[in-house]
């Protein structure tokens, strides 16, 4: 056993090329601002399909700032991320101004919005989102929190 | 001991500090019901071409005129409404047979698991001629299908009582329509005269 975990060690060791730091930064985006506090959503189909995916899907602005100068003059991936939460299905996507990449996500995953080196302290952008929900798991209201993380070369 | 030391350094990174931002949902409209007996509207074509509810003020009228010779007799009487609703407002598809049937159809969404919306309806205990003579309503009853249908109907066969009673439930986000098809029981002698009276649907949310 011990034996092993050393083998597995040298191997991680290896595949690290020399010089290179490639580090996760947690992004600071306190400054941005959504439109409204809530996003109503509307049933995407006034009446029943009878399928059993009954949608509901609303819009809401969100006015980024990110302050970028932890990575300021580096090359790396800037990536929206949407941590699993809630028990209610969603999807959103984004419409951009053009400086982050227009996209979608689900809860659990991460999508990248920025690929290339970071000139600038401070990223302002605004996101147009469009969120869609099953309307069969939404009894309430649900918090979607996102953040930003970078990746750097 | 160098590669545990980068992974620790790798980790205090990712959690340093950084915010986020919150966006809340929840439904506008978490409950809508729509119902139609006999004639009813959808604005911009049905609902299967994006069309919409709309409300519609008609009173249909269910009737049957019998015969001298027949009154009283026991046999039942066919009734048959001035309804033009034979088409399904869902998607257009011909569900009832006209005269003989009068449509009976809705929808109730929700986004919360509470249970099913019910139908009920609400009639007299008489229906009056113009000089006070009476027809219990329990002597009106349906029978109840659809074109095409095989299955148990959401708004089963059955009788009015006189009062307040369930027609029948439609699941949450579905849409339920049956056709029914009254009679008159013509089981008594009675005055002759233009007996009516009037039946109020009601459905209800959870």
């Amino acid at each position: 056993m011990s034996a092993f975990a050393s083998a597995l060690v040298g191997l991680v060791v290896l595949a690290v090329p020399p010089g290179a730091a490639a580090e996760t930064f947690r992004v600071d985006d306190t400054a941005a601002l959504p439109s409204e506090t809530t996003a109503l959503l509307r049933w995407r189909d006034f009446a029943p399909s009878g399928g059993a995916q009954e949608t509901l899907e609303g819009s809401i602005a969100v006015a980024v700032r990110l302050n970028l100068t932890a990575v300021l003059n580096r090359t790396g991936r800037l990536y929206l991320v949407l941590p699993k939460q809630g028990t209610t299905p969603v999807r959103v996507s984004w419409a951009t101004q053009g400086r982050l990449l227009p996209g979608e996500i689900a809860p659990g995953l991460r999508t990248l919005v920025y690929q290339g080196p970071v000139t600038n302290p401070y990223l302002e952008e605004t996101l147009a989102l469009r969120i869609e929900a099953d309307g069969n798991h939404l009894p309430g209201m649900q918090r979607l929190d996102f953040f930003f993380e970078f990746d750097a070369d | 001991m160098i590669a545990a030391v980068g992974a620790c350094l790798s980790v205090a990174l990712v959690v340093g500090d950084a915010g986020a931002f919150t966006v809340n949902i929840t439904a506008r409209n978490p409950r809508t019901i729509y119902l139609q007996v006999g004639v009813g509207t959808f604005t911009g074509g049905t609902y299967n071409a994006g069309g919409s509810p709309a409300n519609n003020p008609t009173v249909n009228v269910v009737s049957v005129n019998v015969p001298a010779a027949q009154i009283g007799s026991g046999a039942a009487q066919a009734m048959t409404t001035n309804s033009t609703a034979s088409q399904s407002l869902y998607d257009n598809f011909t569900f009832c047979n006209l005269p003989g049937q009068l449509y009976i159809g809705g929808f109730y969404r929700s986004t919360s698991n509470s249970g099913a919306a019910t139908l009920s309806a609400t009639s007299p205990a008489n229906l009056v001629n113009s000089t006070g003579n009476t027809i219990p309503f329990t002597q009106i009853r349906w029978t109840s299908s659809g074109i095409g249908d095989t299955g148990a109907q959401p708004f089963p066969a059955g009788a009015f009582v006189g009062g307040v009673q369930t027609i029948g439930s439609i699941s949450r986000n579905q849409w339920a329509e049956s056709c029914h098809s009254f009679s008159y029981s013509n089981s008594a002698v009675v005055a002759a005269g233009t007996y009516t009276g009037r039946v109020t649907y009601t459905l209800s949310a959870p």
